[in-house]
């Protein structure tokens, strides 16, 4: 079989992402971002532009595109009313890769603009977290066409969903300290009420929310079940614009209280971002410095980030960064930081590099694998090595392809087998595993892929840092 | 019309859930209010400006 072909998300540069709703459809044209709205769908954006909400920052900045829009004829079922084009965000990014603040915030964020556009006689027609994405630690609703025009007795269709991929990861991980990214991973509509309750003991039934969002909610949906058409009706003739206005701030209250705090060991480690005194460190961040800076980056990915420390320096000399780490705790702490002094430049996302998100829903299309989504320009690969070597069991030689097959240049630390976290890492290993993580085997690796420009051993002897750029062809 | 035009199944359990939810949320409501009325009428709790709005939940938004 020839390479996989899978950066071309799918023909005619149709975002594979975006077919649910037949009204609008995300296609891309050169470097530029589009979608396509059908009659029913324009009427609904122009709606939404005469409410002036379009305005608002927290929506993706966007436009019609005009005559210079590209022809798509067979986007959508019928020919299209209208092309619009969008901001394109730096790097898209998952629920199942965010934090908890970062759930957290995008569930308020469709809450407020929900809220915003109701008051407007306007609703949002779904309530999804792969609706927004974050620009830095700011997020952002990307799905214009998700906003209609209210119809009269309309309950909040959305409630289900937003129950399910926000309202449930978020106390799952709050009530019971299980992480809900593993529970998004493994199902792209997220987790069912009768799932939830499942999860839950009896005394949770008494919390805040619990019992109504939960509970009583799994037992509703199993007894009418099979009695979907009498029920639409009813509703419709019950239901006021009041109720739903009542229910979504209700759910707001609620969103609002839900906490989250990583364990204590985490908030010493990260405290210690700024307290490193040892020459090592200085030069470490001289050597990422002067690499950030040697020219303009346009995207660097910070794998292993820990703290944001070198995410930091390297954004001194990028356009975006992506700081990830497997380690959920201190990426939490980052964006709160982030969040707090209003960066839209670094991404801190939660992502296990010996097991990275994967191609996910219909086709294995609908979500991407990290590299998919755009490639590096560079990559900071700093106390990772051994962690990928040791820990996870990857080779040497593969971990180094890897970094090759990115195209992109690497900053790379090696901490020998002296290192003393090297020698915690290997201490509950059997004698001679690992014969591969040697110095002199991994600079071997190392230069069969890549043109090494600059290496420097750090004062303690037990660390090697490297700068390489990957050799053509 | 025809009913409920989505393209995401709103769920029937989920949508009985919403009026039962938004209803006892206007039975709390109104139980605050008669629970404050009383309490002025003992002299347990001092005049409260008419301002404040424990109506909230169950308000519409007018506002522009």
């Amino acid at each position: 079989m020839s390479a996989p072909d899978t950066h071309t998300p799918s023909p005619a540069g149709l975002e594979p992402g975006s077919f649910r709703d037949p009204e609008s459809r995300v296609f891309y044209a050169g470097d530029e971002v589009y979608r396509a709205l059908s009659p029913d769908g324009l009427a609904d954006f122009e709606a939404l532009a005469e409410s002036g909400l379009l305005e608002d920052e927290r929506l993706v900045h966007t436009e019609q595109a005009g005559d210079g829009a590209p022809a798509l004829h067979d986007v959508l079922v019928h020919k299209p009313a209208a092309v619009l084009r969008h901001e394109r965000i730096p790097f898209v990014s998952y629920p199942y890769e965010w934090t908890f603040s970062m759930l957290k915030d995008a569930a308020l964020v469709q809450l407020d603009l929900l809220l915003a556009a109701l008051d407007r006689d306007l609703v949002l027609k779904d309530s999804t977290p792969y609706n927004v994405q974050f620009k830095g630690a700011r997020p952002v609703f990307v799905d214009i066409g998700s906003f209609e025009r209210l119809r009269e007795g309309e309950p909040w269709v959305g409630y289900r969903q937003f129950c399910m991929l926000y309202l449930y990861p978020l106390l799952l991980l709050s009530l019971k300290g299980v992480p809900f990214q593993p529970w998004l991973r493994g199902s792209i509509d997220g987790i069912t009420p009768s799932q939830m309750r499942g999860l839950l003991s009896f005394r949770d039934r008494f919390r805040r929310g619990i019992f109504t969002n939960v509970f009583l909610h799994a037992r509703l949906e199993r007894r009418y079940a099979d009695r979907p058409d009498q029920v639409k009706e009813e509703v419709r003739r019950v239901f006021k614009k009041e109720l739903f206005v009542a229910n979504v701030r209700k759910m707001r209250r609620l969103v609002e209280r839900l906490d989250w705090n990583p364990p204590e060991g985490v908030w010493t480690a990260y405290g210690e971002r700024n307290t490193y005194t040892d020459d090592d460190a200085r030069r470490k961040d001289d050597f990422v410095r002067e690499v950030a800076r040697s020219r303009d980056w346009g995207l660097v990915w910070d794998i292993g980030c820990n703290n944001g420390r070198y995410s930091r320096i390297a954004a001194e000399g990028a356009r975006t960064v992506v700081a990830l780490d497997a380690d959920q705790g201190p990426v939490e702490l980052l964006y709160r930081d982030l969040r707090a002094e209003g960066d839209e430049r670094i991404l801190p996302l939660t992502m296990n590099l010996a097991d990275p998100s994967p191609g996910l829903g219909w086709r294995g299309l609908e979500r991407r694998s990290p590299a998919d989504r755009g490639k590096p320009d560079l990559v900071l690969a700093l106390a990772l090595v051994h962690h990928m070597s040791i820990s996870a069991n990857v080779p040497v030689r593969e971990l180094v392809d890897w970094f090759a097959s990115l195209g992109s240049a690497l900053v790379v630390e090696f901490p020998t087998r002296e290192d003393p976290m090297v020698r915690k890492l290997l201490a509950p290993k059997r004698e001679g595993l690992h014969p591969d993580y040697e110095l002199d085997f991994f600079e071997r690796s190392l230069g069969e892929a890549f043109e090494v420009e600059r290496s420097e051993r750090l004062e303690s002897g037990t660390r090697v840092l490297y700068f390489a750029r990957p050799k053509r062809g | 019309m025809t009913i409920v035009l989505a393209y995401l199944d709103p769920g029937s359990g989920s949508m009985i859930l919403q009026i039962i939810a938004g209803g006892l949320a206007a039975v709390a409501v109104t139980a605050k209010l008669y629970w404050r009325r009383l309490m002025k009428f003992l002299r347990i709790r001092k005049d409260e400006p008419e301002t404040a709005n424990p109506a909230d939940t169950a308000r519409g938004t007018d506002s522009g």
